[in-house]
């Protein structure tokens, strides 16, 4: 063969060619992967740019057909003529000239009409001045002086108004001059625009470059990329219901107030801002990338980053919602959470239980609470009977030596007071907190105990104590101490006894059974161990628990509250815990292994990741899962930049050294016993089911405020306020007004003034602001009768009715207006009516900016709104 | 035409830069070789038996194209990385997202150096197995191990640059070893003789401080990139140079 020189071989020729075709093509590969399969968002922005063009072409033809259709083409050309013959008749000798004169005539007239608007203001101020001292004073010289002013007035007003009659002549005659020219070329520009516009809008959209877009935070390492493909996320128009090309939705809330050119996407939707290449990659949804995308409501979680307070915040609804789970079941109690610290115990007080309850009931109770009461708040610990004996052996022993039950079924009970204490029972709307067969009870947030079985878990003598003076048991608690006489609540303990009886209600201890010295002792360990110190006071339990590290310098006792530690795990940056340290357990390998699903899955089967934990099964359901892992994941020691924290009211006032309002004097007593911020909202204290009184003194009556602490009735129509309350009331709703307390039947302690005088008092010397005048100015041209008159006028005019019930007629909107010039002081309606947001800035009622005059004329007709009593 | 091309290559400038024409002749040949300082290096001349693959495997070579390929990337992923805290982790998630041609640049530069520690390996095998050691090339091998050693130290402190948990704690455990040399870690034997404590020892001085920061970041990066390299390709010049003055590349007995 030729081919024996290894060195021509065909052989190595052919395989050097096809590596050296492979080397190429693998080149332009990476060209091309480099070009456009790592970079999609060239294709998404095409796309979204395309759509664009679309959408604006097809607002552009619609424009172009609407032009059409409406003549509009003929009439640019009839405008076009009437310009150009305009424009030939203005050529005309001598026109210019006498243009320019009627123009210099107008100028003229402008500058004294403008002297002429001066003086009359400094005029109309020196009567204003005058009138406020002749007001104060009554002096006659003011009346005069006043007068004399009055008089000046209205001439230099007759000579304004004759220089405006001069302005119009003069303006038609340039009109004339000029044939209309300048608004015939302002016509013709307008139509013009309106397509050019739209024109030009197109134009635009087809010239901006296909390009990465992203937004720089600055100080911080964000560099968010999403708008590269998300190229319509920030524009107002939908664009396509297409993902990536939708437009933020809720865009004016969540972009308006948080412009992504300085907050960027991650910080509310986590997420790998800096990846373009794929979908998975940029929504974080690929492994070691421990921040998946928060998308739809879930996002809300993110709004505790930042906010502080997110009660009242557009937007945040469904997490505002969901904080009120933590409330509900105090996680707080255990675990250690930022602004929940100092919030009291969720339970009641222990220490002296077993003069309360029936010790059946106790170890029926503490083995499975949710299947006494589906509605129960308690969880499950999973104790055996054994140890729920220890436990209610330990309790039962602070306060005596043995276990007993009282019965009260077999009891006969006393009709007549029965009957008396049901009548008390509505009157004083016990059903507003507690719930009774399924009926009322406010325990969506309020959380007053289920009575439907009372009268088979409870001791009658400790009832009666307990509705005598609840805080001598349970200091703090939330029920109020209603001011019923002796004999009344004996009628109200026989009713609840006799008529909330538990059919299954076990009484194995009638006859009293002492308690062994082991089981107290294994009670105690277990609740040591378990910490129902957590939720509840017992006693001798408050100082057992101990932080580790000090326990190892031999300190084992310490009084002080803040110094024991919570028992669960700290949950102040669960929302932002590295993965790797929860502990999946033998749930590694069934449930993925990320933060959310640990926090579902402890939420929901607390001690299902292996032996040895403590923390007891609430019973949540799926959607109380959902909710309350959505306020975890939201507790995150992101770092996020001090400019965009939000400290609610409480820290603001701490920041700035300004202590939080307390209450004062007698008045305080009154409130510690009446409860009256579990519904109202007092100088930022207190729940919002109720109006606020911060201004109940500048805002009410002292008759009024009297006579309806004596007899509440409501004031505004039900519509409004049932939702708010989150009700259960069954199908026919009852009316719902302030329970009647009693007041002013008893005297405050120490004093001698009764309940009344003392809210009264308080509310006249404290809830008041120097805004609101306590009297109306005066009209005095004007006889009364005469102002009442216009001011029905108005009130007919502006169409209050709507919204306004008086008498029988008007809508069910805004409070009924009836019995107004009993309730409301003159000057709060004179200045609610000036501005209503002033005072409650989420009002709906609209604001028609009436004069000062028109709104004397109101609120004189108004204060004679009273209903005579009966 | 002709006038052009004697334009171009009849000046000073075309003669300083190719100083010969390509008349096949010995002498021009010869003069290829003495006029070029990169083949100044190599061999004069390779004996055919030399070249076969059988036998050398080609792994010096390879590891060699490895070394230019890591280097032309490695100059590409400086201009794009930051030896800090702050920067380090994101300019590499940049490099993989944005950075033109950075996907390629990066693992271009990842998959050559796990090539390269392996070739240089079997190259080294390979020079065991055909005895190539010995006499008289047994200070080259001196300086191969020495080579080898540069090349895993390269390897250990472009694990560390990327700043992610991976190389956060390579380097936290593999500078902890360090902490146990005899006598210049402080956890070695005989350190307490030296005064050896974590803040004067082997380990300190790997990393700037007693433990991985901001200043082992900056000592990696500087290792890696300038003075590594510097001092493999200076043993570089020497290894191919003993290889012709040892003469030539090994080759089987004939």
């Amino acid at each position: 063969m030729a081919n024996e020189n290894p060195h021509s071989s065909n052989y190595r020729a052919y395989l050097f060619a096809a590596l050296s075709i492979t080397l190429l093509a693998l080149s332009a590969w990476v060209i091309w992967n480099d070009e456009f399969g790592l970079r999609p968002w060239k294709h998404y922005q095409k796309e979204y740019k395309s759509l664009k063009h679309d959408k604006l072409e097809k607002d552009y033809q619609q424009a172009l057909q609407d032009f059409r259709r409406s003549g509009g083409a003929r009439r640019l050309a009839m405008l076009e003529a009437q310009l150009a013959k305009a424009e030939e008749a203005f050529k005309q000798k001598g026109v210019h000239d006498r243009y320019v004169e009627l123009n210099a005539q107008l100028d003229d007239l402008h500058a004294k009409m403008a002297t002429n608007q001066k003086e009359l203001q400094m005029t109309r101020g020196q009567f204003l001045e005058t009138e406020y001292y002749f007001t104060k004073t009554q002096k006659p010289e003011y009346k005069k002086k006043m007068d004399e002013l009055q008089r000046q007035i209205d001439t230099i007003d007759g000579k304004g108004k004759a220089l405006l009659v001069k302005e119009e002549p003069i303006r038609q005659a340039i009109y004339k001059l000029t044939g209309g020219m300048t608004e015939i070329r302002a016509e013709i520009e307008a139509i013009r625009k309106s397509l050019e516009e739209r024109k030009e809008k197109i134009a635009n959209n087809d010239k901006a470059p296909i390009e990465i877009k992203q937004y720089l935070i600055k100080d911080t390492d964000k560099a968010d990329r999403c708008v590269s493909c998300h190229a319509g996320i920030e524009s107002n128009v939908q664009v396509s219901k297409k993902e990536p090309y939708t437009k933020h939705p809720l865009g004016f809330v969540y972009l308006g107030h948080h412009d992504p050119t300085k907050f960027g996407c991650t910080f509310c939707h986590r997420g790998q801002g800096r990846a373009t290449t794929t979908i998975e990659k940029a929504h974080g949804n690929v492994k070691h990338w421990e921040e998946p995308m928060l998308k739809g409501n879930m996002t809300q979680t993110s709004c505790l980053n930042c906010h502080g307070d997110i009660k009242n915040l557009r937007g945040a609804e469904k997490i505002a919602n969901d904080t009120e789970l933590i409330r509900k079941y105090g996680c707080y109690s255990c675990h250690k959470i930022p602004g929940y610290e100092g919030m009291g115990d969720v339970g009641p007080e222990l220490t002296n239980v077993g003069t309360k309850v029936n010790y059946s009931w106790a170890v029926r109770w503490l083995m499975d609470p949710k299947k006494y009461f589906s509605t129960a708040r308690m969880p499950k610990f999973f104790f055996t009977k054994d140890q729920a004996e220890a436990i209610a052996d330990y309790l039962f022993s602070m306060s005596g030596t043995t276990r007993h039950d009282v019965d009260y079924a077999t009891a006969t009970p006393n009709e007549q007071l029965v009957e008396q204490g049901k009548m008390l029972w509505s009157q004083a709307r016990c059903n507003l907190c507690h719930m009774t067969n399924g009926k009322g009870g406010n325990h969506i947030k309020v959380y007053a105990p289920d009575l439907s079985k009372a009268g088979s878990k409870v001791n009658k003598t400790w009832l009666f104590n307990w509705i005598k003076d609840p805080n001598k048991y349970f200091p703090g608690t939330r029920m109020p101490r209603f001011r019923f006489t002796d004999q009344e609540i004996n009628a109200l303990v026989e009713y609840i006894v006799s008529e909330y009886q538990d059919d299954e209600a076990e009484s194995a201890y009638t006859t009293p059974v002492q308690i062994s010295a082991a089981s107290i002792k294994k009670g105690k360990d277990l609740i040591q161990q378990y910490g129902c110190y957590g939720c509840h006071k017992i006693q001798g339990m408050e100082m057992v628990q101990v932080a580790p590290s000090l326990k190892s310098q031999g300190v084992t006792f310490l009084r002080s509250d803040e110094m024991r530690e919570k028992i669960g795990t700290e949950l102040s940056s669960i929302g932002s815990k590295p993965v790797d340290l929860l502990d999946f357990g033998k749930l590694k390998k069934s449930i993925p292994n990320d933060r959310l699903s640990y926090i579902k899955q402890k939420l929901r089967d607390p001690r299902g990741f292996r032996l040895g934990l403590r923390m007891p099964n609430f019973g949540l359901s799926e959607k109380e899962v959902n909710e309350l892992a959505a306020v975890l994941y939201g507790f995150t020691d992101s770092n996020v930049p001090v400019r965009f924290l939000v400290p609610s009211r409480q820290e603001l006032e701490k920041m700035a050294g300004v202590p939080g309002y307390k209450f004062t004097g007698d008045f305080a007593k009154v409130i510690s016993d009446v409860k009256c911020t579990n519904c109202h909202t007092i100088k930022g204290i207190g729940a919002d089911y109720a109006p606020d009184l911060s201004l109940a003194g500048s805002k009410l009556q002292e008759s009024w405020i009297r006579s309806f602490l004596a007899n509440p009735d409501v004031i505004r129509p039900l519509l409004q306020q049932m939702p708010k309350l989150g009700l259960t009331m069954g199908p026919k709703p009852a009316k719902i007004t302030m329970p009647k307390f009693n007041l002013g039947v008893q005297k405050v302690e120490d004093t001698n003034r009764s309940d009344v005088d003392v809210v009264v008092n308080y509310f006249q010397q404290e809830l008041v602001t120097p805004d609101i005048p306590k009297d109306l100015p005066v009209i005095a041209d004007i006889v009364m009768p005469e102002q009442i008159a216009m001011g029905k006028k108005l009130y007919d005019q502006k169409g209050c009715v709507a919204c306004h019930q008086i008498g029988a007629d008007g809508g069910a909107v805004g409070p009924n207006l009836s019995n107004v010039g009993n309730r409301l002081r003159a000057g709060f309606i004179f200045k609610h009516l000036e501005n209503s947001r002033k005072f409650k800035p989420d009002i709906v009622e609209p604001n028609y900016g009436f004069t000062e005059r028109e709104r004397i004329f109101l609120t004189n007709y108004l204060m004679t709104l009273k209903l005579t009593a009966k | 035409m002709n006038s052009l091309y004697d334009k171009v290559k009849k000046n000073l400038i075309w003669k300083s830069v190719f100083r010969r024409d390509y008349k096949d002749t010995v002498r021009n040949r010869a003069q290829a070789i003495f006029g070029n300082v990169f083949l100044h290096l190599h061999p004069v001349r390779v004996r055919e038996s030399a070249v076969k693959l059988r036998f050398t495997w080609g792994m010096g070579g390879i590891t060699l194209l490895s070394f230019i390929i890591l280097t032309v990337t490695g100059i590409v992923l400086m201009f794009y990385y930051h030896p800090t805290v702050d920067l380090a982790f994101l300019d590499i998630k940049d490099l993989e997202y944005q950075v033109p041609y950075g996907v390629i640049s990066r693992n271009l530069h990842r998959w050559a150096a796990h090539f390269m520690v392996i070739v240089v390996m079997i190259h080294m095998f390979r020079v065991f197995m055909t005895g190539s050691y010995k006499f008289p090339r047994q200070f080259n091998w001196g300086v191969g191990v020495i080579l080898l050693v540069l090349t895993f130290l390269l390897s250990f402190t472009g694990y560390l640059l990327p700043w992610d948990q991976l190389g956060f704690w390579a380097i936290t455990v593999g500078t902890n070893m360090g902490a146990a040399t005899p006598l210049l870690g402080y956890q070695g034997p005989f350190s307490e003789y030296l005064h050896i404590t974590p803040y004067n020892d082997i380990r300190f001085a790997l990393l700037g401080g007693a433990r991985v920061g901001g200043n082992a970041l900056l000592r990696s990066y500087i290792w890696h990139c300038v003075a590594l390299p510097l001092i493999t390709i200076i043993l570089m010049s020497v290894h191919f140079w003993r290889v012709r003055k040892d003469g030539g590349i090994s080759r089987p007995q004939p």
